[in-house]
């Protein structure tokens, strides 16, 4: 835990540039992917998000969120993933980071419905092969 | 001074323009005052019986996120903001709400919806039951229901319905038409088979046997068995087999699922179930996107008043704007100020739809949050902005303000929540605040921002609207509702 926290503190620190964009940017209503999207398809990117709390540990992957998974005890007798997330290969086993904090990832963007092999999960975009740093 | 006071009181009592020989009375704020002066000395306290009532409940919307709504929609119109007045602030009568649970200081959505429905406070998490009930212990649960607003308007002859965006089935419009002892027994799959066998009922099934006239909300999984797919791809979440679309409409009512199937309603139609969303309603500022198409609140509103009007013997309506509440949650300000816009577009076409003479509206929230509204900016700073102040001779700078960390702040920020620092303090300078998925920075790390305590703003016209006044207790909203159109009677 103590190795964790200094690697987090160590992390780098990244800055919103004009080049950044929103998961909200890949769709262009009704959950179709938006022209810059389909533009970037398959060219390294960078996003901005959150991390997902992780679905199971030791794992090189995660999925990013335009907002923190906040879950309200009154609201909800479970979590509802919102529609337009994004899944996130990384290059190496993810070092945690709180879903609060917000992150910038950089990757390849890939469009298109896919079935991880390794997890069964479903996602129509990902990033892969992708760091991420945290936004200060 | 004491002449001056004299004349003034004798202008007063006289009901007439004063102040004539006061420097400050060519001033627009002291005119506008003047007008308002005028204009509540006016106001009639209306009571003839009121023939339909609606409540408009929007969920977590406390006195500082609607002053920040007020100041948003202001700005979107080109105003400084903080003068604006949203729809219901136009109402001439106005109380504080006190808004704590039987059983906790801090309020739920269950236990203030029960309170403001039923006229009793209760306990957190229950919803149509009294307070000796422990949350879950729906066996006991039946044998202490308490009817609301709404089953006795049904039970006097009037129509009724329930609009939320949230789910239909979700704790304000359910305390509306149900009984439970737990506000997420939504539907069947949430109870086990020994509670079914006592006779305890999901929320759902309760909206049908209410008789309501309108249910237009989200929630559809909650009213189709799970081995079905609705129309847009989610399945369901009933594990007793029952479609509740299906068996409203065997009873004769029109069943929509999207906007296009509610703008093309028969307006003939006299029942109508609206679910255009498996679980909440989109966010305002997401509704643009939907897959199937939703309709606004205002729209839900209009297409409810529409088919309750249609009885001659009047009608009750609740209306929630369900999801300002999941905005503060989340810490994102952006998606509560527009949901809180909408609100205000919903409650402005009530008004619009019905006379101020037979219909009592009554416009509050359930409980606050814990957005502030700090620091020291200027006349007119974008309300999700950074806050820029003052020079020294009160005239306003160009740059945002710093904080003892070099670093500048935004005006709204949250006390606890998602958008809490933990270490280092994000630095703003190159953030865009304003954007809709901004979480606003906070104090406490939570997973989920938390409701307050403190009192909420009831705001009211109409028949016997005028007994809005004071600092009251949550639960005296459905005594008035009661006085005013006879419910119970």
């Amino acid at each position: 835990m103590k190795y964790l926290f200094v690697f987090l503190l160590f992390l780098p620190i990244y800055t919103y540039s004009s080049d950044t964009i929103k998961i909200r940017e890949l769709y262009a209503g009704d959950m179709q992917f938006s022209e810059l999207a389909k533009s970037l398809d398959g060219k390294r990117v960078k996003i901005s998000g959150y991390m997902a709390p992780p679905l199971k540990a030791q794992a090189d992957f995660f999925v990013l969120t335009k907002m923190p998974m906040a879950v309200c005890p009154f609201c909800e007798s479970e979590a509802d993933w919102p529609d337009d997330i994004l899944f996130v290969r990384g290059k190496d086993t993810i070092d945690v980071i709180r879903y609060t904090e917000p992150l910038i990832v950089t990757g390849i963007l890939e469009l298109g419905t896919k079935v991880d092999e390794e997890t069964g999960f479903v996602s129509r975009v990902r990033v892969v092969n992708a760091d991420y740093e945290r936004a200060l | 001074m004491k002449k001056l006071l004299a004349s003034m009181v004798a202008t007063v009592v006289a009901g007439t323009t004063f102040a004539n020989d006061l420097p400050q009375q060519s001033s627009p704020w002291f005119q506008d005052a003047q007008n308002v002066l005028m204009q509540k000395m006016e106001t009639p306290r209306l009571r003839g019986q009121a023939k339909n009532v609606i409540l408009f409940v929007a969920d977590g919307n406390g006195v500082s996120s609607n002053t920040a709504i007020r100041i948003f929609e202001g700005q979107a119109q080109g105003l400084l903001g903080e003068e604006h007045e949203l729809s219901f602030e136009k109402f001439p009568h106005l109380a504080l709400a006190k808004t704590y649970n039987s059983n906790a200081q801090t309020p739920d959505s269950a236990g203030t919806a029960t309170a403001m429905l039923a006229g009793v406070k209760t306990r957190q998490g229950v919803v149509g039951i009294t307070d000796n009930v422990d949350r879950g212990d729906c066996v006991t649960a039946l044998d202490n229901q308490i009817p609301s607003a709404l089953h006795l308007a049904e039970r006097k002859g009037k129509a009724t319905g329930v609009v939320s965006t949230a789910r239909v089935t979700h704790a304000t419009p359910a305390a509306a038409y149900a009984f439970a002892a737990d506000r997420n027994f939504e539907d069947d799959s949430a109870l086990s088979d020994e509670q079914k066998a006592a006779g305890c009922v999901d929320i759902a099934s309760q909206a049908l046997t209410a008789d309501m006239e309108v249910i237009l909300g989200g929630g559809r999984r909650h009213f189709i068995p799970a081995e079905l797919t609705d129309e847009e791809g989610k399945t369901g979440r009933r594990t007793d087999g029952r479609d509740l679309t299906k068996e409203w409409q065997a009873q004769g009512g029109e069943y929509v699922w999207n906007r296009d199937g509610l703008m093309k309603l028969d307006p003939n139609a006299d029942r109508v179930l609206g679910l255009f969303e498996s679980s909440h309603m989109e966010y305002e500022a997401d509704r643009e996107g939907d897959a199937g198409g939703e309709p606004s609140l205002a729209e839900m509103t209009a297409a409810a008043i529409n088919v309750l009007n249609k009885d001659e013997d009047g009608f009750f309506l609740l209306v929630e704007s369900g999801r300002v509440d999941h905005a503060h949650h989340a810490g994102n300000a952006y998606r509560a100020m527009m949901d809180g816009v909408a609100f205000a577009e919903a409650v402005q076409i009530a008004t619009q739809m019905t006379n101020l003479e037979d219909t009592l509206i009554i416009v509050t929230a359930d409980h606050s949050h814990t957005l502030v509204m700090q620091g020291y900016a200027q006349r007119g700073n974008p309300i999700l902005g950074l806050s820029k102040g003052l020079d020294s001779q009160g005239n306003p700078v160009t740059e945002p303000s710093l904080a003892k960390d070099g670093k500048p702040y935004t005006t709204i920020a949250y006390v606890n929540g998602p958008g809490a620092v933990q270490g280092e303090r994000q630095d703003l300078s190159n953030v865009d605040v304003e954007d809709m998925d901004f979480v606003q920075q906070a104090l406490i790390p939570m997973s989920s921002e938390t409701h307050t305590a403190e009192d909420v703003a009831i705001y009211a016209r109409g028949p016997w609207a005028w007994l809005i006044d004071g600092t009251v207790e949550q639960n005296y909203i459905f005594h008035v509702m009661d006085h005013a159109a006879g419910l119970s009677q």
